[in-house]
């Protein structure tokens, strides 16, 4: 065979070989990427699964915290007035005459106990929060909380107030709730902030007490309670951000963060 | 092998492969005896015929293979008919019926290039279960167009220097020496994609 023919064989065998070669690694290539993507999806749905856990605990937690608080708000507030009606009530006799001011006393304790029931009622039912905004929302809350008279609540607010999506509203509104909760239950705080600050598609909420205070670090990562972390998961809920920020002795700042557009 | 996998095969779209290696059998067989069957001497007309039947069936393959949106199925369509016309032509009028078509048969691996390496590209992006690419029929059948038609792009296309300047490999053809061997390639392919179809579909 002339030099010139192999030459052209050897060329062709070449090409050959290179375009085989290049195919290859082609479908290698489409293997590997194929091969990541299906890992990041699997990593994906274990992270999800794992959050869906977390979330159904968290909500089996909030529920159980909202027997608890109707639980107490009922056993504290509205049975101590309904016990009192029933004490003074109990006291008439048929034969004797009737104490009209002990009957006014009885019948002012079960009007309370009525309202406390109301007030109760509307800050659990998420329709009512939802007819206002978080502000006015906030504000009925304080008002009820501030009745009882131990307390001083302040809520304030910077730049233009704006309409925030119902579902957030309802998470950003439980977050306060619960802050406040925590201010009245643990930290002993005489006085309370809340302030609003509106910028640029967000809403910070800053809930500032002058309570004990504790080792927020600490207690977040050795805690078994969940409060503080259902605040932290329900801001998440709602794309935004959370920080609780105390030391003890120095009362706490709960700082939201949500996204309103 | 592929029509007892039948029932497999059209659980993944690719039924259409049957008629593609029936054409594929009957187009061998008869050009292999031409001489006894039509007594004539040359065979290229036989595999020009093929070309022309055979690319609409690979076209329908692709689409199905392909699978997407009602305007990616009238582009391929418009590419398939274009490609066809071009088939047609170059059969009467420019290389002819009795000499081999090294143009269309050129113009139909790069075709099958593409195509084949957009499915694939689509499979890669879009399959996100636990069987992964290796055990998808489609990536099989496509992975072994692809390199079946990277090699018979550039045998089919030098086919007539190979034949006029005698280019051999131990005393055989280059042709002939090269081809076998990419056919038991594709084939293999092909074999295993239709046991992993119907492998799946018993699952």
């Amino acid at each position: 065979m002339p030099a010139s023919k192999e030459q052209i064989i050897t060329t062709i065998l070449a090409v050959i070989i290179v375009l085989l070669f290049f195919g290859i690694l082609f479908l290698a290539m489409l293997r590997y990427y194929n091969y990541r993507r299906r890992q990041a999806a699997r990593e994906k749905r274990e992270m999800q699964a794992i959050f869906d856990q977390q979330l159904t605990q968290a909500r089996l937690e909030i529920q159980e915290q909202t027997f608890t608080y109707l639980a107490e708000e009922i056993h504290d507030n509205v049975g101590q007035l309904l016990s009192l009606a029933t004490i003074q009530l109990s006291s008439f006799r048929e034969e004797e005459n009737i104490d009209f001011h002990l009957l006014n006393a009885a019948r002012e304790n079960v009007g309370r106990s009525l309202q406390e029931l109301r007030d109760l009622a509307k800050g659990m039912h998420s329709g009512h929060i939802l007819a206002f905004n978080i502000r006015a929302a906030v504000d009925e809350e304080v008002q009820r909380i501030t009745r009882t008279g131990d307390i001083h609540i302040s809520v304030t607010s910077e730049g233009q107030e704006y309409r925030i999506k119902d579902d957030r509203q309802l998470i950003l509104f439980r977050i306060i709730q619960e802050c406040l909760q925590n201010c009245l239950k643990h930290a002993c705080a005489s006085s309370i902030n809340i302030g609003f600050t509106w910028f640029s598609g967000q809403l910070r909420v800053r809930i500032r007490d002058d309570g004990k205070g504790f080792d927020a670090e600490h207690t977040l990562r050795h805690s078994t309670g969940l409060g503080l972390q259902n605040i932290l998961n329900r801001a998440r809920l709602t794309g935004g951000s959370c920080s609780i920020q105390s030391r003890p002795g120095e009362g706490a700042t709960v700082t939201v963060q949500v996204p309103f557009e | 092998m592929a029509l007892v996998c039948r029932k497999g095969l059209n659980a993944f779209s690719l039924g259409i492969l049957i008629p593609i290696l029936i054409l594929d059998n009957v187009t061998e067989i008869l050009g292999s005896n031409h001489l006894a069957l039509f007594h004539t001497k040359g065979n290229y007309y036989i595999y020009n015929i093929y070309f022309l039947l055979s690319t609409p069936l690979f076209f329908v393959l692709f689409a199905s293979m392909l699978d997407g949106t009602r305007r990616d199925k009238r582009r391929l369509f418009w590419t398939g008919a274009a490609v066809e016309v071009f088939l047609v032509i170059n059969y009467f009028f420019i290389q002819g019926r009795y000499d081999v078509d090294t143009f269309s048969a050129q113009l139909i691996s790069l075709a099958c290039i593409i195509l084949s390496c957009l499915v694939l590209t689509r499979l890669a992006i879009r399959k996100d279960d636990e069987g992964g690419l290796l055990q998808d029929p489609i990536f099989w059948v496509n992975a072994m167009i692809l390199l079946f038609n990277l090699v018979s792009l550039i045998v089919l296309g030098i086919y007539k220097f190979i034949i006029q300047n005698g280019l051999e490999i131990s005393h055989k053809n280059l042709y002939i020496a090269i081809m076998p061997a990419a056919n038991a390639v594709l084939y293999s392919g092909y074999s295993y994609a239709f046991l992993l179809c119907q492998l799946q579909r018993s699952k």
